[in-house]
Protein backbone atom coordinates (compact mmCIF):
# COMPACT_ATOMS: atom_id res chain seq x y z
CA UNK A 1 0.00 0.00 0.00
CA UNK A 2 1.42 3.30 -1.14
CA UNK A 3 1.40 6.49 1.76
CA UNK A 4 2.51 9.55 1.22
CA UNK A 5 3.68 11.15 4.75
CA UNK A 6 4.70 14.85 5.92
CA UNK A 7 8.13 15.05 7.32
CA UNK A 8 10.03 17.47 9.16
CA UNK A 9 12.42 17.12 11.84
CA UNK A 10 13.62 20.86 13.16
CA UNK A 11 17.19 20.08 13.74
CA UNK A 12 17.68 18.26 9.77
CA UNK A 13 15.36 20.12 7.71
CA UNK A 14 15.01 23.83 6.63
CA UNK A 15 11.62 23.16 5.28
CA UNK A 16 8.68 20.03 5.58
CA UNK A 17 8.21 17.24 2.48
CA UNK A 18 6.55 14.51 1.46
CA UNK A 19 7.99 11.31 1.69
CA UNK A 20 6.30 7.94 -0.20
CA UNK A 21 6.45 5.14 1.64
CA UNK A 22 5.55 1.15 -0.54
CA UNK A 23 4.56 -0.87 2.32
CA UNK A 24 3.52 -4.66 1.92
CA UNK A 25 0.80 -4.64 4.77
CA UNK A 26 -0.58 -8.45 6.27
CA UNK A 27 -3.59 -9.58 7.00
CA UNK A 28 -3.58 -8.75 10.91
CA UNK A 29 -3.10 -5.01 9.55
CA UNK A 30 -6.62 -3.78 9.59
CA UNK A 31 -6.31 -0.35 11.01
CA UNK A 32 -3.92 2.89 9.97
CA UNK A 33 -2.25 2.75 13.07
CA UNK A 34 -0.99 -0.78 12.17
CA UNK A 35 0.09 0.35 8.80
CA UNK A 36 2.35 3.15 10.54
CA UNK A 37 3.69 0.87 13.17
CA UNK A 38 4.75 -1.26 10.13
CA UNK A 39 6.19 1.95 8.07
CA UNK A 40 8.11 2.74 11.48
CA UNK A 41 9.36 -0.70 11.77
CA UNK A 42 11.32 0.03 8.18
CA UNK A 43 12.04 3.68 8.59
CA UNK A 44 12.72 4.36 12.78
CA UNK A 45 12.75 8.11 11.78
CA UNK A 46 9.29 8.33 11.45
CA UNK A 47 7.53 10.00 14.41
CA UNK A 48 4.00 10.40 15.12
CA UNK A 49 2.36 9.82 18.78
CA UNK A 50 0.07 6.86 19.93
CA UNK A 51 -0.83 4.79 23.16
CA UNK A 52 -4.03 2.95 23.88
CA UNK A 53 -4.02 1.93 20.08
CA UNK A 54 -8.28 2.08 20.61
CA UNK A 55 -9.51 4.99 20.07
CA UNK A 56 -9.61 6.07 24.23
CA UNK A 57 -6.18 8.18 24.63
CA UNK A 58 -6.42 10.12 21.88
CA UNK A 59 -2.60 10.66 21.30
CA UNK A 60 -2.91 9.63 17.21
CA UNK A 61 -4.64 12.54 16.16
CA UNK A 62 -3.74 13.27 12.45
CA UNK A 63 -4.89 14.41 8.96
CA UNK A 64 -5.54 11.28 6.79
CA UNK A 65 -6.63 11.96 3.18
CA UNK A 66 -7.38 15.90 3.91
CA UNK A 67 -9.83 14.86 7.07
CA UNK A 68 -8.73 15.08 10.96
CA UNK A 69 -8.96 11.17 12.82
CA UNK A 70 -7.52 8.97 15.02
CA UNK A 71 -5.13 6.19 13.09
CA UNK A 72 -6.41 3.88 15.50
CA UNK A 73 -9.94 3.36 14.50
CA UNK A 74 -9.17 4.46 10.92
CA UNK A 75 -10.08 1.35 9.10
CA UNK A 76 -7.13 0.32 6.28
CA UNK A 77 -9.93 -0.87 3.04
CA UNK A 78 -11.81 2.58 3.41
CA UNK A 79 -8.77 4.90 2.57
CA UNK A 80 -8.09 6.21 -0.88
CA UNK A 81 -4.56 5.20 -2.08
CA UNK A 82 -1.79 7.11 -1.78
CA UNK A 83 -2.98 7.99 1.78
CA UNK A 84 -1.49 11.61 2.76
CA UNK A 85 -0.66 11.74 6.23
CA UNK A 86 -0.26 15.12 7.58
CA UNK A 87 -0.14 16.58 11.19
CA UNK A 88 -2.84 18.20 12.67
CA UNK A 89 -3.58 21.41 10.54
CA UNK A 90 -2.69 24.64 12.23
CA UNK A 91 -0.86 22.75 15.37
CA UNK A 92 2.53 24.04 15.86
CA UNK A 93 4.42 20.84 14.02
CA UNK A 94 7.59 19.19 17.32
CA UNK A 95 8.26 16.89 14.02
CA UNK A 96 6.74 14.81 11.45
CA UNK A 97 3.14 14.14 13.03
CA UNK A 98 3.93 15.06 16.47
CA UNK A 99 2.04 18.72 17.17
CA UNK A 100 2.52 20.96 19.98
CA UNK A 101 -1.04 21.09 22.10
CA UNK A 102 0.49 23.81 24.22
CA UNK A 103 -2.37 26.15 22.75
CA UNK A 104 -5.01 23.25 23.00
CA UNK A 105 -4.72 22.30 26.18
CA UNK A 106 -4.40 26.01 27.33
CA UNK A 107 -8.07 26.57 25.83
CA UNK A 108 -9.23 23.85 27.78
CA UNK A 109 -7.88 24.71 31.25
CA UNK A 110 -9.79 28.64 30.36
CA UNK A 111 -12.80 27.09 31.46
CA UNK A 112 -12.09 25.53 34.46
CA UNK A 113 -12.42 21.97 33.40
CA UNK A 114 -13.80 20.69 37.38
CA UNK A 115 -16.66 21.15 39.17
CA UNK A 116 -16.92 24.42 41.14
CA UNK A 117 -19.03 23.91 44.56
CA UNK A 118 -18.40 25.56 47.40
CA UNK A 119 -21.32 24.40 49.51
CA UNK A 120 -20.28 21.50 52.40
CA UNK A 121 -19.58 18.75 50.89
CA UNK A 122 -21.94 15.63 52.03
CA UNK A 123 -20.60 12.53 53.72
CA UNK A 124 -20.39 10.37 50.48
CA UNK A 125 -20.43 12.00 47.08
CA UNK A 126 -23.07 14.71 45.64
CA UNK A 127 -25.87 12.73 44.15
CA UNK A 128 -27.61 13.16 41.15
CA UNK A 129 -30.89 12.56 39.49
CA UNK A 130 -30.65 9.93 36.28
CA UNK A 131 -31.75 12.11 34.42
CA UNK A 132 -29.59 15.23 35.16
CA UNK A 133 -27.02 12.62 35.05
CA UNK A 134 -28.14 11.42 31.69
CA UNK A 135 -27.40 15.58 30.44
CA UNK A 136 -23.65 14.56 30.55
CA UNK A 137 -24.19 12.53 27.58
CA UNK A 138 -22.23 12.84 24.29
CA UNK A 139 -20.23 15.51 26.49
CA UNK A 140 -17.88 13.90 29.13
CA UNK A 141 -16.61 11.34 26.37
CA UNK A 142 -14.09 13.51 24.60
CA UNK A 143 -10.80 12.01 24.83
CA UNK A 144 -9.36 15.49 23.88
CA UNK A 145 -7.85 14.26 20.27
CA UNK A 146 -7.84 17.87 19.13
CA UNK A 147 -9.25 16.22 15.73
CA UNK A 148 -12.60 18.97 16.30
CA UNK A 149 -10.09 22.23 17.12
CA UNK A 150 -7.44 21.63 14.52
CA UNK A 151 -10.03 21.12 11.65
CA UNK A 152 -11.86 24.59 12.73
CA UNK A 153 -11.10 27.86 10.71
CA UNK A 154 -12.38 29.93 14.10
CA UNK A 155 -9.35 28.39 15.75
CA UNK A 156 -7.25 28.62 13.01
CA UNK A 157 -7.86 32.31 12.58
CA UNK A 158 -7.60 32.77 16.78
CA UNK A 159 -6.27 29.95 18.55
CA UNK A 160 -5.04 32.36 20.72
CA UNK A 161 -8.68 33.93 21.65
CA UNK A 162 -11.19 31.74 20.58
CA UNK A 163 -12.21 28.40 22.98
CA UNK A 164 -12.25 25.92 20.35
CA UNK A 165 -14.92 23.39 20.18
CA UNK A 166 -13.68 20.71 22.33
CA UNK A 167 -12.50 23.33 24.78
CA UNK A 168 -16.54 24.84 25.02
CA UNK A 169 -17.61 21.00 24.63
CA UNK A 170 -16.08 20.77 28.18
CA UNK A 171 -17.52 24.11 28.82
CA UNK A 172 -20.95 22.84 28.27
CA UNK A 173 -20.12 19.77 29.86
CA UNK A 174 -19.45 21.74 32.97
CA UNK A 175 -22.17 24.26 32.69
CA UNK A 176 -25.05 21.71 32.63
CA UNK A 177 -23.89 19.76 35.66
CA UNK A 178 -26.18 19.60 38.21
CA UNK A 179 -23.52 19.55 40.64
CA UNK A 180 -21.80 22.41 39.34
CA UNK A 181 -22.81 25.79 41.43
CA UNK A 182 -20.73 28.58 38.72
CA UNK A 183 -23.32 28.09 35.79
CA UNK A 184 -23.61 32.17 35.53
CA UNK A 185 -19.74 32.79 36.12
CA UNK A 186 -19.26 30.32 33.51
CA UNK A 187 -21.72 31.72 31.11
CA UNK A 188 -20.29 35.16 31.78
CA UNK A 189 -16.52 34.17 31.21
CA UNK A 190 -17.70 33.39 28.03
CA UNK A 191 -19.76 36.22 26.82
CA UNK A 192 -17.14 38.37 24.87
CA UNK A 193 -16.64 38.61 21.28
CA UNK A 194 -14.00 35.71 21.00
CA UNK A 195 -14.00 33.41 23.53
CA UNK A 196 -17.72 31.52 22.37
CA UNK A 197 -19.00 33.82 19.50
CA UNK A 198 -15.88 33.29 16.94
CA UNK A 199 -18.04 29.89 16.54
CA UNK A 200 -19.78 30.22 12.92
CA UNK A 201 -21.47 26.61 12.66
CA UNK A 202 -19.24 25.69 10.19
CA UNK A 203 -19.68 22.22 12.18
CA UNK A 204 -16.32 20.76 11.27
CA UNK A 205 -15.89 19.93 14.72
CA UNK A 206 -19.16 18.00 14.70
CA UNK A 207 -17.88 15.87 11.10
CA UNK A 208 -14.72 15.02 12.54
CA UNK A 209 -15.09 14.04 15.85
CA UNK A 210 -13.85 9.91 15.98
CA UNK A 211 -16.65 9.89 19.29
CA UNK A 212 -19.12 10.72 16.97
CA UNK A 213 -19.44 14.24 19.46
CA UNK A 214 -21.51 16.85 18.33
CA UNK A 215 -19.24 20.12 19.96
CA UNK A 216 -21.91 22.44 17.53
CA UNK A 217 -24.82 21.63 19.55
CA UNK A 218 -22.99 21.97 22.86
CA UNK A 219 -22.23 25.39 21.72
CA UNK A 220 -25.35 26.19 20.37
CA UNK A 221 -26.76 25.01 23.37
CA UNK A 222 -24.78 27.41 25.63
CA UNK A 223 -25.84 30.43 23.12
CA UNK A 224 -29.42 29.71 24.29
CA UNK A 225 -28.59 29.38 27.97
CA UNK A 226 -26.78 32.77 27.95
CA UNK A 227 -29.93 33.98 26.01
CA UNK A 228 -32.31 32.44 29.12
CA UNK A 229 -30.22 33.45 31.72
CA UNK A 230 -29.78 37.17 30.23
CA UNK A 231 -33.88 37.57 30.02
CA UNK B 1 -23.24 39.54 31.31
CA UNK B 2 -20.85 42.05 29.78
CA UNK B 3 -22.14 44.91 28.40
CA UNK B 4 -21.65 46.49 24.79
CA UNK B 5 -22.31 44.84 21.45
CA UNK B 6 -20.05 41.86 21.99
CA UNK B 7 -20.57 38.47 22.15
CA UNK B 8 -24.64 37.60 22.88
CA UNK B 9 -25.33 40.71 22.19
CA UNK B 10 -24.27 40.79 18.38
CA UNK B 11 -25.38 37.15 17.95
CA UNK B 12 -28.79 37.96 18.85
CA UNK B 13 -29.04 40.93 16.91
CA UNK B 14 -28.31 38.79 14.39
CA UNK B 15 -30.71 36.41 14.23
CA UNK B 16 -33.41 39.01 15.23
CA UNK B 17 -32.94 41.14 12.25
CA UNK B 18 -32.89 38.15 10.39
CA UNK B 19 -36.34 37.22 11.71
CA UNK B 20 -37.85 40.48 10.96
CA UNK B 21 -36.00 40.84 7.34
CA UNK B 22 -37.54 37.44 6.12
CA UNK B 23 -40.92 38.59 8.07
CA UNK B 24 -40.86 41.46 5.51
CA UNK B 25 -40.23 39.90 2.33
CA UNK B 26 -42.90 37.34 2.97
CA UNK B 27 -45.55 39.93 3.65
CA UNK B 28 -44.15 41.94 0.66
CA UNK B 29 -44.33 39.00 -1.70
CA UNK B 30 -47.73 37.99 -0.76
CA UNK B 31 -49.04 41.71 -0.89
CA UNK B 32 -47.81 42.05 -4.61
CA UNK B 33 -49.29 38.30 -5.33
CA UNK B 34 -52.25 39.26 -4.17
CA UNK B 35 -52.70 42.76 -4.71
CA UNK B 36 -50.11 44.18 -6.64
CA UNK B 37 -49.78 48.06 -7.16
CA UNK B 38 -51.39 48.58 -11.25
CA UNK B 39 -49.36 51.59 -11.76
CA UNK B 40 -46.26 53.50 -10.60
CA UNK B 41 -48.50 56.25 -9.01
CA UNK B 42 -50.37 53.62 -6.88
CA UNK B 43 -47.08 51.44 -5.81
CA UNK B 44 -45.93 54.83 -4.38
CA UNK B 45 -48.65 55.69 -2.12
CA UNK B 46 -48.93 52.49 -1.13
CA UNK B 47 -45.53 52.46 -0.17
CA UNK B 48 -46.30 56.27 1.74
CA UNK B 49 -48.83 54.54 3.86
CA UNK B 50 -47.33 55.47 7.63
CA UNK B 51 -46.88 51.92 8.53
CA UNK B 52 -45.73 50.65 5.16
CA UNK B 53 -42.58 52.97 5.33
CA UNK B 54 -42.12 52.66 8.88
CA UNK B 55 -41.80 48.76 8.06
CA UNK B 56 -39.76 49.59 5.17
CA UNK B 57 -37.76 51.78 7.34
CA UNK B 58 -37.33 48.74 10.41
CA UNK B 59 -36.15 46.26 7.20
CA UNK B 60 -33.56 48.74 6.10
CA UNK B 61 -32.32 49.23 9.76
CA UNK B 62 -32.42 45.88 10.44
CA UNK B 63 -30.88 45.10 7.32
CA UNK B 64 -27.82 47.62 7.83
CA UNK B 65 -27.24 46.26 11.64
CA UNK B 66 -27.29 42.49 10.61
CA UNK B 67 -24.40 43.86 7.91
CA UNK B 68 -22.73 45.52 10.67
CA UNK B 69 -22.49 42.42 12.75
CA UNK B 70 -21.23 40.30 9.59
CA UNK B 71 -18.69 42.94 8.86
CA UNK B 72 -17.55 43.22 12.16
CA UNK B 73 -17.24 39.08 12.16
CA UNK B 74 -15.24 39.21 9.26
CA UNK B 75 -13.33 42.29 10.43
CA UNK B 76 -12.64 40.35 13.52
CA UNK B 77 -11.79 36.69 12.22
CA UNK B 78 -9.50 38.47 9.67
CA UNK B 79 -8.04 41.41 10.36
CA UNK B 80 -5.65 41.13 12.85
CA UNK B 81 -3.37 44.39 12.96
CA UNK B 82 -5.49 47.28 14.85
CA UNK B 83 -3.58 49.55 12.29
CA UNK B 84 -5.88 48.07 9.76
CA UNK B 85 -9.27 46.93 11.59
CA UNK B 86 -9.87 49.56 13.03
CA UNK B 87 -10.11 52.20 9.64
CA UNK B 88 -11.77 49.20 7.97
CA UNK B 89 -14.80 49.20 11.24
CA UNK B 90 -14.51 53.19 11.10
CA UNK B 91 -14.94 53.37 7.34
CA UNK B 92 -17.81 50.24 7.14
CA UNK B 93 -19.56 52.28 10.14
CA UNK B 94 -20.12 55.35 8.74
CA UNK B 95 -20.73 53.91 5.55
CA UNK B 96 -23.72 52.16 6.95
CA UNK B 97 -24.58 55.25 9.33
CA UNK B 98 -24.92 57.30 5.68
CA UNK B 99 -27.02 54.72 4.40
CA UNK B 100 -29.27 54.53 7.73
CA UNK B 101 -29.69 58.60 7.35
CA UNK B 102 -30.64 58.22 3.64
CA UNK B 103 -33.37 55.77 4.63
CA UNK B 104 -34.40 57.66 6.99
CA UNK B 105 -34.61 60.64 4.98
CA UNK B 106 -36.54 58.76 1.88
CA UNK B 107 -38.99 57.02 3.85
CA UNK B 108 -39.73 59.21 6.81
CA UNK B 109 -38.97 62.96 5.70
CA UNK B 110 -40.39 62.75 2.26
Amino acid sequence: MRFSIYRFNPEQDSAPYMQHYDIALQPEDRMLLDALVRIKAADDSLTFRRSCREGVCGSDAMNINGRNGLACVTRIVELKEPVELRPLPSFPVIRDLVVDMTQFFKQYHSIRPYLINDEAAPQKERLQSPEDREKLDGLYECILCACCTSQCPSSWWNPDRFVGPAGLLQAYRFIIDSRDRATQERLEDLNDPYRLFRCRSIMNCTEVCPRGLSPSRAIEKIRLMMVKHSL
Amino acid sequence: MRGTLAGLRAWLLQRLTAVYMIGFIVFLLAHFATDAPQSYELWRAWMMRPEVSIATFVFFTALLMHAWVGIRDVVLDYLQPMIVRVPVLAIAGFSLLAMETWIARMLLVS
